[in-house]
């Protein structure tokens, strides 16, 4: 007779301790946490040379800025420079937007069709999401730091005013992190939709990026755009957090929401949002948009399980 | 008993075998052309959601810059100069990821050594990649500038049909060649591939004055029009589609010239990359280490 297989033996001195299986709840996804982002860092950082990481690092977000910088010259001259804060802001944020996104994105890519390691990410005992969470900290700090330095050219090169005991802190801190938040519950309905793609979803994230850049008042008010697509810029948690980073920077600045022919005026008769509708406003998209994010992610998950998706590698 | 070897025709050995004429070597790489280019076409059609992620969505990137010349209450040519820079992105987009960056994820999937052991020459494959790649990238094109024209009831003012087709023409085949260079190059880069994909995008979108006149940009602006095909072609084709274009370097009859030199550069310079990296890849064998 065989003997029966570790920890099935009730007999044997070790006996199997179910209570191992569930783990240690936070402590686990902690862990998890930590690993994945220390994982995502590794890999996206600190095998290249610093000086080199830190160029490929700023040179997109600070050409953004530089594009639209140069049609503002082109089209007004000096007299556009008093929009300069705006476009700088907007496209300086952006990056966090794109990195978010992509960061969640790239790692159920990356993972599956280059490393092929995803099946087994997925049945280690880690949480998926987390672990993918982790992974995308990486590029968001990547994105954090484009973003730092794009303000910083704006406010020395490009003569962007900036006041700092004008700065409402408290607003800046809160609708970061609520702005935040809604980045990352975007990337993970890019994530979501990475599963079930093929390998040349890699440029999606910057495509979705993209399309929402022109429905959240990154770069010019909404009130130039026609009513049906201020309201879904309204509905958008970025066109809040951008309000209300431009908010708390530039108190008195120009407002992407507000101001005549939009339909936020039209609405509520107010010029611009203050700092409690747009937190508010912030919360409530963004809750929105992580209840859609939970479900999209369960329902793409479920899918990818039963079509044998997970392990899927393509090419073209 | 002599070594017999099958390749198409009975032959006496390998070394008979090996030696084909100049039409079979030509017909064995035209067949590889289609052969490369076979998997991106029909990935198109067993995949549709492209349809939204590199059309539709990239067009409502197009429209956000149409809408900052509304704010700024532009004249309407700009607005058509975006249009005009929004469908040649998706030809540039394509060269970065799909030719330049394509070895470097074909040596990680394990496909770059049965390119380098088949016998067929490499540019045949990039050649492939870029057939197959236009038909996705000139449908987003053709989309963007159709959509947008019709949305934004942009203003064309074409007088030279023919030298706007070349000047289209001669970008594309500039850009691709370029695609080769840069194909050998990220290979021999490995993981850094990866970050200069991204700084190939905006960077390269700016100094290319790609909303607006290069000539804008200065001294930039003109090193940009002499080694970027995609600045040169811009600007060209802008001054052949809108009338009255302020500031530019110079006509579109010598930047069509410049496109050839650009061309025959980066076609013969591709060649001569490949060609050392194929002897590399047979002596040290290191091309086909994967993830570095």
């Amino acid at each position: 007779m065989t003997a029966p297989a570790a920890g099935f033996d009730r007999t044997a001195t070790t006996l199997f301790d179910p209570a191992q299986t569930r783990g240690r709840g936070r402590i686990d996804l902690y862990r998890s946490y930590r690993t994945a982002a220390s994982l995502g860092w590794k890999m996206e950082a600190n095998w290249t040379d610093p000086v080199l990481f830190f160029i490929y690092s700023v040179a997109k977000p600070v050409s953004a800025a530089l594009i639209l910088v140069a049609m503002l010259e082109v089209i007004a001259g000096p007299s556009g420079r008093e929009y300069r804060g705006f476009v700088v802001v907007g496209s300086a944020l952006w990056s966090f937007v794109i990195s978010g996104i992509a960061g969640l994105a790239w790692s159920i890519l990356d993972d599956r069709e280059r490393y092929r390691m995803l099946k087994y990410v997925y049945v280690s005992p880690s949480d998926f999401v987390v672990v993918l969470l982790g992974r995308g900290t990486a590029r968001i700090a990547v994105g954090a730091m484009g973003a730092a330095i794009t303000l910083a050219i704006g406010v020395v090169v490009l003569g962007v005013p900036f006041d700092p005991v004008a700065v409402n802190w408290p607003l800046l801190v809160i609708v970061m992190a609520l702005g935040l938040e809604a980045i990352v519950v975007i990337g993970v309905i890019l994530a979501a939709v990475c599963l079930q793609t093929r390998q040349e979803a890699w440029s999606y994230p910057e495509a979705v990026a993209g399309a929402l850049f022109l429905v959240s008042g990154a770069v010019f008010p909404l009130s130039v755009l026609p009513m049906a697509i201020q309201a879904i810029g309204l509905a958008n948690p970025l066109t809040w957090w951008l309000e209300g980073v431009r908010h708390a920077l530039f108190p008195a600045g120009a407002s992407a929401v507000g101001g005549p022919g939009s339909l936020y005026t039209e609405l509520t008769g107010q010029a611009a949002p203050d700092s409690s509708t747009i937190v508010l406003a912030l919360l409530a998209t963004g809750a929105v948009v992580t209840l859609g994010a939970a479900v999209a992610f369960r329902w793409s998950e479920r899918r990818a399980r039963d079509r044998g998706l997970i392990d899927q590698t393509t090419g073209s | 008993m002599t070594a017999r070897a099958f390749v198409g025709r009975p032959s006496a050995g390998p070394r008979e075998a090996a030696d084909w004429s100049r039409g079979r070597i030509v017909a064995n790489n035209l067949r590889s052309v289609v052969g490369r280019a076979f998997p991106r076409v029909r990935g198109m059609v067993r995949e549709p959601s492209w349809l939204l992620f590199e059309i539709l969505l990239p067009f409502l990137t197009t429209c956000s810059f149409v809408f900052v010349y509304r704010a700024l209450r532009a004249p309407p040519e700009y607005i058509g100069f975006v249009v005009l820079g929004g469908a040649m992105t998706a030809f540039w987009l394509n060269v970065v990821w799909m030719m330049a960056a394509q070895l470097y994820w074909e040596k990680d999937q394990g496909n770059l050594e049965l390119y380098f052991a088949a016998p067929m020459d490499m540019m045949s494959v990039l050649f492939g990649m870029a057939i197959g790649g236009l038909v996705m990238s000139g449908t987003r094109a053709i989309a963007v500038l159709v959509v947008a024209t019709f949305v934004f009831k942009v203003q064309f003012t074409v007088d030279q049909w023919g030298l706007l087709l070349l000047v289209f023409l001669l970008t594309l085949a500039a850009l691709y060649g370029l695609g080769m260079v840069l194909a050998s190059l990220f290979l021999m880069w490995g993981r850094e591939a990866w970050h200069l994909t991204q700084v190939l995008a905006e960077p390269v979108y700016f100094v290319s004055g790609l909303n607006f006149p290069v000539a804008a940009l200065g001294r930039l602006g003109a090193l940009a029009l002499a080694t970027i095909p995609l600045a040169t072609g811009l600007d060209a084709m802008r001054q052949l589609a809108f009338e009255d274009v302020q500031p530019v370097f110079l006509p579109p009859e010598a930047e069509a010239a410049i496109l050839v030199l650009m061309t025959v550069f980066f076609v013969l310079l591709a060649r001569f990359m490949l060609r050392n990296l194929e002897e590399r890849a047979r002596r040290e064998g290191r091309l086909t280490v994967r993830w570095r």
